[in-house]
């Protein structure tokens, strides 16, 4: 399935999991204390800028970044203009830009089974609270194999409902799709049960 | 598919991780690209019915564990948010309040319409709808957001006005799904009620 990932050899995606993890965290909460101020907004951008400017990252991924986020930036802003003015809206806007930004070099540089393992030995201590920890691994594995079916079952589903003249109305849409979707996880059930998950 | 007699089954069983799963999915599938024009041009996000839906089928605990499972992987950098937006970066974005919301919210969703023994009425499921899928999540939602963008509280709440409109029909949508779903798979609830007060069964009615 599609991932966020990537591939490359710059600095970043040698940086081990562990450490890239704990250094990008720093760098985000260090942008998130910067002050409302326009020397605030100006060390926002270049740390941002600076932390794309290597090898395997680049200005083109950092653009894809904010385009995916251009919605929730274009509410910040003008909640930000109506309430605060020019300078504290602008600074506010740019810092909580720059820090999703930065956070998003961790799945860009990562390989999603690295990120998977990390969240393995961090549910380790589930064991402690009486969960298992090897049954919430398999619920994510689980999950993971649904993930494309659910997709291309509402493919299908959207796709009857075009024919049938339904348009794109979520209405429409949104039983037929529940309803498949439910009998595929009886049928899922049904079948890890047939090879002994219980 | 029914508890049987003398037989307890796991508190988390084969099926229900099937049911997560796929809900966990479905929440995703719903804010897949393409989305759907609710009101107008406005690109709304599904994703949020998809939590309402969870809570009312699944119920407190399991819907709560579906959000989870979403979240985790999410953090771990697949784009299941909608927009294809996804990693740690959703968790210090303004809306992370929001993700957490969606845990409490399909959990008192879920609280709230299996709250009884009989079929949840039309009622029920609007109240829960509206109080696990909107009124907690936003209270989730607004206090991480205002931290977050520095805006004081009642500045954010008044910004975040901008959603409910889409936030109530989509609490409208999944009541009416639900009463429809409880006709056509009422197996999906996985569990028995007892008959509605009303409808269902006109002979404790002469009793009363």
């Amino acid at each position: 399935m599609l991932t966020l990932y990537r591939p490359g050899d710059g600095p970043w995606h040698r940086l081990p999991v562990g450490p890239k993890t704990a250094v990008l965290m720093l760098v985000v909460l260090g942008v998130s204390v910067l002050p409302s101020s326009w020397w605030g907004a100006v060390v926002s951008v270049a740390v941002c800028t600076g932390c794309y400017t290597v090898r395997g990252a680049g200005m083109r991924s950092l653009l894809a970044q904010v385009v995916t986020i251009r919605w929730i930036l274009v509410i910040t802003l003008a909640g930000q203009l109506v309430f605060t003015g020019l300078e504290g809206g602008t600074a506010n806007t740019l810092r909580v830009c720059a820090a999703v930004v930065v956070s998003g070099l961790l799945p860009l540089t990562t390989p999603v089974g690295e990120l998977l393992d990390m969240l393995e030995r961090a549910l380790r201590p589930l064991a402690w609270l009486r969960l298992d920890p090897q049954r919430a691994a398999l619920t994510i594995a689980v999950t993971l194999s649904t993930l494309p079916v659910l997709a291309r079952l509402e493919r299908e589903v959207r796709e009857a409902q075009r024919v049938r003249g339904g348009g794109r109305s979520l209405r429409l849409f949104v039983i037929p799709y529940l309803v498949v979707a439910l009998k595929h996880a009886d049928a899922l059930g049904d079948a890890l049960t047939a090879r002994g998950v219980r | 598919m029914f508890l049987e007699h003398g037989v307890r089954r796991r508190a988390f069983d084969a099926t229900d991780m099937a049911r997560v799963a796929v809900f966990v999915a479905l929440i995703a599938a719903l804010g897949l690209p393409g989305s759907f024009s609710v009101l107008g041009a406005v690109p709304i996000t599904a994703q949020t019915l998809g939590v309402m839906l969870a809570g009312a089928v699944l119920g407190p605990r399991l819907s709560a564990l579906a959000v989870v499972v979403l979240l985790a992987l999410v953090a771990v950098g697949l784009p299941l948010l909608a927009g294809g937006r996804g990693g740690i970066s959703a968790f210090v974005a303004p809306s992370a309040g929001y993700l957490a919301g969606w845990v409490a919210g399909a959990f008192v969703t879920g609280l709230i319409v299996h709250s009884s023994a009989r079929k949840p009425s039309i009622w029920r499921t609007a109240i829960g709808t509206v109080v696990g899928g909107i009124i907690v999540v936003y209270s989730f939602g607004i206090p991480v957001q205002s931290l977050i963008t520095r805006l004081s509280l009642e500045e954010t709440a008044l910004t975040s006005l901008v959603f409910l409109p889409g936030d109530l029909v989509k609490a409208t949508l999944s009541t009416l799904t639900v009463a429809s779903l409880l006709r056509a798979y009422p197996r999906a609830f996985r569990r028995t009620w007892l008959p509605s007060r009303w409808r269902d069964s006109p002979a404790t009615e002469t009793t009363r």
